[in-house]
């Protein structure tokens, strides 16, 4: 019975060092792999490598352009509802006229760069980690590397500067979305008066709320991108891990996303 | 691998071409950019002279089917002499020593 | 040429460790065919993995055009690889470029060379396994033997001085294997290519040879010309040779004796 405790206390720490140095070799692997994307992107073109845009285009229509239809619906609908929950407890106070100002900093500062994100790792990361494991599996990874060309400059880098653009676009287009949706359920069912929730809004958002959004949603770009991209590049073996993965992926750079709002938000809190 | 290339008239609207070296991927754009304003000088023969090039690659086999093809759209001659054994080799994997005018000597070359 | 001495390797570690390939030795010439035969796990394909750079020795040297490779990394290593060409076994094309797109990148990332004159080259390539004409169709659109073609196509895109095959003629059409067999001559012999051809199929491998090696579980059981191979008196390599099930190369994978085996499963 004791030993059998202890047994199982020891097992359970074994388990806890095996898991935690998983978590370590996957953290540093994620770290090295963004570094030397970070160099193929920007540094080598300094030293006489230039970037071929043709395929950064490419990736750019793929997730840019083909995301905002659900972009647009999904901020659309987040301001909306944002009204007529803040209107429910604003009305209360009777302070109904300031329906506006609440949904467009909470859309500006928090709501449309993180939404836009998730949105992104969903659609985004898992095509990503889909198409690059495919690639892996069929040894194209393995002939790009003999072919003396960088995987990581020939794949991951366009896809790096494409959601680096494309993703504070597509948060910036949100934005307006989450505010236009909070504007006309404000204006029609709540019967604000549109001037008033125009004044009152732009009395509440400043440019401080949409730079830090911004500055966000880069972060949530690399995030995405190159937790997608390991999540590829660490694949062995046949098509099964390929589907794994691509969820692993999603999952995780869904949660690194709200780790990494976390920090900012906190951090634009104490030091602006 | 340095290449050579030795610029000639003989006669009138005809120019010859002596090509010393290797012609590879590295030396083809040479070639080519020797070649290219030839055609535009109402040159009525260019012929190559292949003596002097001991190896040749798809990149510069690839450079005289261009040749060919502006020979053909500014009607004037092109043509190909004194290959050596293993540039002709090339040729016939390539499966164009037919396609090309080739002949033995120069002097061929300019009689026809 | 290329030289590999002493080749050792193993995966795994303390009692999963396995060793996969042991003592390796082989030379391959200038223009030359070598064949590296042998079943599945006999550790031929990883023989080619350790050439081409994708694995690093446990210990052993590899020489290739007198420089040692095994230890490179980086832009010596990559510098090593634009030297030679491969041919996966699965083609290993680029599936978002078309035909032409493919047989063209090695030349568009490497080299200088205008346009129009890699067009012409990727239509030369392409008419030397015989597929001119598919410039714009998508992998995805053509036949495993066409994919394999092509690949070859890409493998010698920059005229390289060696080629690396992985199984060139396994899953293909009688027509199409002897296809791949003559451009795999016509290459060595008449461009002087070295080539490195690693297959289980016996035939194929007999017919293009120079020399064979021959491996059965991380060793070298045979070596030498295709003639010697076929009169060796060593009874695996007469059982290889002939594909016969029983021999000194057993059928089943299986440590255990298989009665043992299923008595025991009840117990559980």
């Amino acid at each position: 019975m004791v030993r059998s405790f202890f047994g199982f206390i020891g097992r359970r720490g074994f388990e806890f060092v095996d898991t935690s140095a998983d978590f370590f070799r996957e953290i540093s692997g994620l770290y090295y792999l963004t570094r030397s994307t970070l160099y193929c992107t920007f540094i080598e073109p300094l030293r006489g490598k230039p970037i071929k845009w043709r395929p950064v285009w490419t990736q750019m229509e793929e997730v840019g352009v083909k995301s905002t239809t659900i972009v647009f619906l999904v901020s659309f609908l987040i301001g909306v509802i944002l009204a007529f929950q803040s209107a429910h407890q604003l009305s209360r106070l009777g302070a109904l006229e300031f329906v506006g100002a609440l949904v467009g900093v909470a859309i500006l500062r928090e709501l449309g760069p993180l939404m836009t994100a998730l949105v992104m790792a969903g659609r985004v990361g898992a095509a990503f980690t889909a198409e690059m494991g495919t690639m892996k599996v069929s040894d194209e990874v393995l002939a790009l590397e003999t072919m003396a060309l960088n995987p990581v400059k020939f794949l991951i880098t366009p896809r790096f500067l494409a959601l680096l653009i494309m993703l504070p676009c597509l948060t910036i287009m949100a934005d307006l979305m989450g505010i236009l949706g909070g504007f006309l359920i404000g204006t029609t069912t709540l019967g604000i008066d549109p001037v008033v929730y125009i004044n009152n809004s732009l009395d509440a958002m400043v440019v401080k709320d949409v730079v830090t959004g911004l500055i966000k949603s880069v972060v949530f770009a690399v995030i995405i991108v190159m937790v997608g991209s390991y999540m590829a590049f660490i694949i062995e073996g046949g098509a099964e891990k390929v589907g794994q993965n691509t969820r692993t992926a999603v999952v995780v750079s869904m949660i690194l996303v709200i780790i990494a709002d976390l920090v900012f938000t906190s951090l634009f809190f104490f030091v602006f | 691998m340095s290449i050579e290339l030795k610029l000639d008239r003989p006669a009138e609207n005809t120019v010859t071409i002596s090509v010393i070296g290797d012609i590879d991927m590295s030396s083809s754009t040479k070639v080519r950019d020797i070649l290219a304003p030839l055609f535009q000088e109402n040159n009525k023969a260019i012929i190559v002279d292949l003596s002097g090039v001991s190896y040749i690659d798809s990149s510069g086999i690839a450079t005289l089917v261009e040749g060919l093809q502006w020979s053909h759209s500014s009607q004037s001659k092109f043509r190909l002499v004194s290959l050596t054994p293993g540039v002709k080799d090339v040729f016939e994997i390539a499966r164009l020593l037919t396609v090309f005018e080739v002949f033995d000597t120069k002097e061929q070359a300019l009689a026809h | 040429m290329i030289e590999i001495n002493h080749l050792r390797k193993s995966f795994g570690e303390g009692d999963k460790k396995i060793v996969v390939l042991d003592d390796f030795n082989a030379k391959m010439e200038k223009g030359q065919i070598t064949s590296i035969i042998g079943g599945s796990g006999s550790g031929k394909s990883t023989v080619l993995k350790h050439l081409i750079g994708a694995y690093t020795p446990d210990s052993g040297e590899i020489w290739i055009d007198g420089e040692e490779v095994s230890l490179l990394k980086g832009e010596a290593a990559n510098s090593v690889r634009k030297k030679f060409g491969i041919m996966f076994q699965s083609g290993a094309l680029f599936n978002s470029l078309t035909v032409e797109d493919n047989v063209a990148l090695p030349m568009r990332e490497h080299t200088e060379l205008n346009e129009s004159t890699i067009q012409i080259m990727v239509k030369m390539k392409l008419e030397m396994v015989g597929l001119r004409g598919a410039e714009h169709l998508k992998p995805s659109q053509i036949s495993g033997g066409m994919v394999k073609r092509i690949a070859l196509a890409r493998a010698i895109a920059l005229d390289p001085k060696i080629v690396f095959y992985d199984e060139p003629s396994a899953g293909l059409d009688p027509i199409s294997i002897g296809v791949i067999d003559k451009l795999i001559m016509d290459l060595s012999h008449k461009m002087g290519i070295t080539s490195v051809v690693v297959t289980h199929e016996i035939p194929s491998a007999m017919r293009i040879s120079d020399k064979i090696i021959m491996l059965f579980k991380g060793i070298i059981i045979a070596s030498g010309s295709p003639d010697e191979i076929r009169n060796s008196d060593d009874p695996r390599v007469q059982q290889f040779i002939e594909g016969s099930p029983d021999g000194p190369i057993p059928f089943s994978k299986s440590q255990t004796d298989y009665g043992e085996e299923l008595k025991e499963m009840s117990q559980v």
